[in-house]
């Protein structure tokens, strides 16, 4: 445990704990007891505070911890991330300026709500809240477990074998996090976004620039990861054709390519489905901001690649540790002085305290408004509504923290995965809802559950490598009736499609009811300034014709 | 605020004014989908540039070339938007 980095990294924890606190007055608000405050910043966030808000949502700590530590394990298949970036912005410009236009001529503040306005079934809405509730929360576990490993190299945390004593840090942070997000909502995150942003661009600066400069340039770098996964191949040799361990290398296998493409496209897909995202767009001010925010975001991208190849650099600097995603952590601390070893790693945990700040007041939006409101409590006053998404948030980081302590999280990023799986489940309703209301509603209710029963069979049935009996371990199976590996959510999202196809055609022959559509094919298009297009969304409102 | 009864029912499709320009706005974008997906062309070691193997400095060009098409896409877009909006203001006044 270093003072220095200690006490600077407490102070810039201690600084957006305050922050958090405070951004209840920011672009103050009459009150914050009701949802469009509490859930969604008074709204009307521009270019500006959404391009900080989106980044911070697709920024996290799994950007730092999880994808080089892939790299640094020498599976390079983790640099699909890569890809995925630049995947998403392109179908972020395509579809989400129909979702935000349909959504503020209708009034629907969450996917399930356009699900229940599109196909006219509250089972079907239902689902898609659930799933959306259920996904985000291995995506906050995501960012639990960078902070937990951050907190472990600093050497803060005790040896105790208690697995309370052990991670006590963990729980004050996450108390600190729950704290502000229950008082401040989402004004706390888009914030605290300012902070945690800088501090990782200038700690990704120092990072790419000075630490290849002390490693003998990039050229070194990738030759020195390349000599040390050739070195564990040979030893491993045995071990490999056995299949108890998987080879190394610094580019993927030919039979790894179907992997890398399918995981970097599920991903792209599955991010906008999230709930957390789709709070983010809604809430700017009109459709342009989405299309100008896709073609600025890329600036993220090019970070995004070279935080991953810190995973070689900590290979290039020696470092050993037993846990790949302590890699980047202990290169900081090796590496870097002590006080810029404590701005590290306190941009890490600050980029992991955001995006689950806004993760788990979406996940509460969606319960307060599609299940609470739309099943529970259909009279619900504003304060009850707020009141029970306050509650919610804190229920889901619980959830996530069971996610973080009962499953194996050696690799932190088969979480994400893990949600990616199940989102993607609410494809056929929201993304495809988009275009044609082709698809009969109980199909797609019908495709969604076995869709999201396959994934999650199939995932449960991923053996950590070297661990048989294990589950939970990897994102990939191979594809049914053939020896190439994909990404699970892709095949189950196969089926899903499959089966919803199927039993469209089935139900329109059996001519069964399918619901009034409350969209026109012009609500899809229609922008500020046009009839009934609402400026803010009022989370209040019930959906409407 | 409309009520849907009050609303006509969607008529048939009437032609965009600025078709031809949603199509080249789809021509950008198309390349920044497909190309990072299509692995087996860029999952190679040589040509290294500045150290870094190809596989590597492909995806960081590509990055560039992604964001550059997302930008003329989006440049391209508000010029069909305000078309397409002048447009429906006409049909409007026709009425």
């Amino acid at each position: 445990m270093n003072g220095v980095a200690v006490s600077v990294f407490v102070f810039l924890f201690l600084l957006v704990t305050v922050l958090g606190f405070a951004a209840a007055r920011w672009r103050r608000a009459e009150s914050l007891e009701s949802l469009d405050e509490w859930g969604l910043g008074g709204r009307g966030f521009g270019t500006f505070i959404a391009w900080f808000l989106i980044g911070g949502d697709i920024y996290t700590a799994y950007t730092f911890i999880a994808v080089p530590a892939t790299l640094y394990a020498g599976s390079v298949v983790g640099f699909f991330a890569v890809p995925y970036t630049i995947v998403v912005y392109p179908l972020i410009f395509l579809f989400l300026p129909r979702l935000w236009s349909v959504s503020h001529r209708h009034g629907y503040v969450t996917p399930a709500d356009f699900v229940q306005g599109r196909y006219d079934s509250r089972p079907l809405a239902l689902a898609v809240a659930v799933t959306g509730i259920l996904a985000t929360m291995p995506y906050i576990a995501l960012q639990l477990v960078g902070m937990q490993v951050v907190l472990d190299v600093m050497g803060i945390g005790t040896e105790s074998t208690n697995w309370f004593v052990k991670d006590l840090p963990l729980f004050l942070a996450f108390a600190v996090l729950a704290a502000y997000t229950y008082s401040s909502g989402l004004r706390a995150p888009a914030l605290i976004a300012f902070v945690k942003d800088t501090l990782i661009y200038v700690v990704i600066l120092v990072a790419v620039l000075y630490l290849p400069s002390q490693l003998g340039g990039w050229s070194n770098i990738f030759a020195s990861a390349s000599e040390s996964f050739d070195q564990f191949n040979t030893e491993n040799a045995d071990a490999i054709a056995a299949g108890e361990t998987s080879a190394r290398g610094m580019i993927p296998p030919a039979a790894a390519q179907w992997a890398y493409a399918s995981l970097a496209l599920g991903s792209a897909l599955a991010l906008f489905m999230y709930p957390h995202s789709v709070t983010g767009v809604l809430s700017t001010r009109n459709r342009g901001v989405i299309r100008r925010n896709a073609a600025l975001l890329p600036a993220y991208s090019f970070l995004l690649g070279l935080l991953a190849l810190l995973g070689f650099v900590a290979i290039a600097a020696g470092i050993q540790v037993e846990n790949a995603q302590a890699a980047v952590p202990q290169l900081f601390e090796n590496e870097f002085p002590a006080w810029f070893a404590g701005v590290g790693f306190a941009a890490i945990v600050i980029g992991a305290l955001v995006p689950a700040a806004i993760m788990s007041i979406a996940a509460a939006n969606l319960w307060t408004r599609n299940i609470y409101r739309a099943f529970i409590n259909p009279s619900a006053t504003h304060a009850e509504e707020a009141r029970q998404s306050k509650i919610v948030s804190l229920f889901v980081k619980f959830g996530a923290l069971a996610f973080v302590l009962f499953l194996p999280n050696k690799f932190a990023i088969n979480l994400q995965l893990l949600g990616g799986v199940w989102i993607l489940q609410t494809l056929p309703a929201i993304l495809v809802g988009l275009y044609t209301r082709w698809f009969h509603r109980t199909a797609l209710l019908v495709g969604w559950a076995v869709g999201m029963a396959y994934g999650t069979w199939l995932a449960y049935g991923v053996e950590v490598p070297g661990d048989p009996g294990s589950h939970f371990g990897g994102p990939l199976v191979f594809f049914p009736g053939t020896e190439t590996k994909v990404y699970i959510a892709a095949v189950a999202l196969l089926l899903n499609l499959l089966v919803t196809t199927v039993l469209t055609v089935v139900f329109r022959a059996m001519e069964l009811d399918e619901g009034a559509d409350q969209t026109r094919r012009d609500d899809y298009t229609a922008d500020i300034g046009d009839a009934g297009v609402a400026e803010e969304l009022d989370p209040h409102e019930p959906i409407h014709a | 605020m409309t009520d849907a009864s009050r609303r006509p029912p969607d008529g048939p499709r009437t032609p965009h004014p600025s078709r031809g320009l949603w199509i080249l706005v789809l021509l950008l974008l198309a390349p920044a989908i497909v190309v990072p997906l299509m692995v087996p062309i860029y999952d190679r070691t040589d040509p290294t540039l500045f150290g870094f193997p190809f596989f590597y400095w492909f995806q960081f060009a590509l990055i560039l070339v992604a964001a550059l098409l997302t930008i003329t896409a989006l440049k391209v877009s508000w010029v069909a938007d305000r078309r397409d909006r002048e447009a429906r203001r006409d049909r409007g006044a026709d009425r």
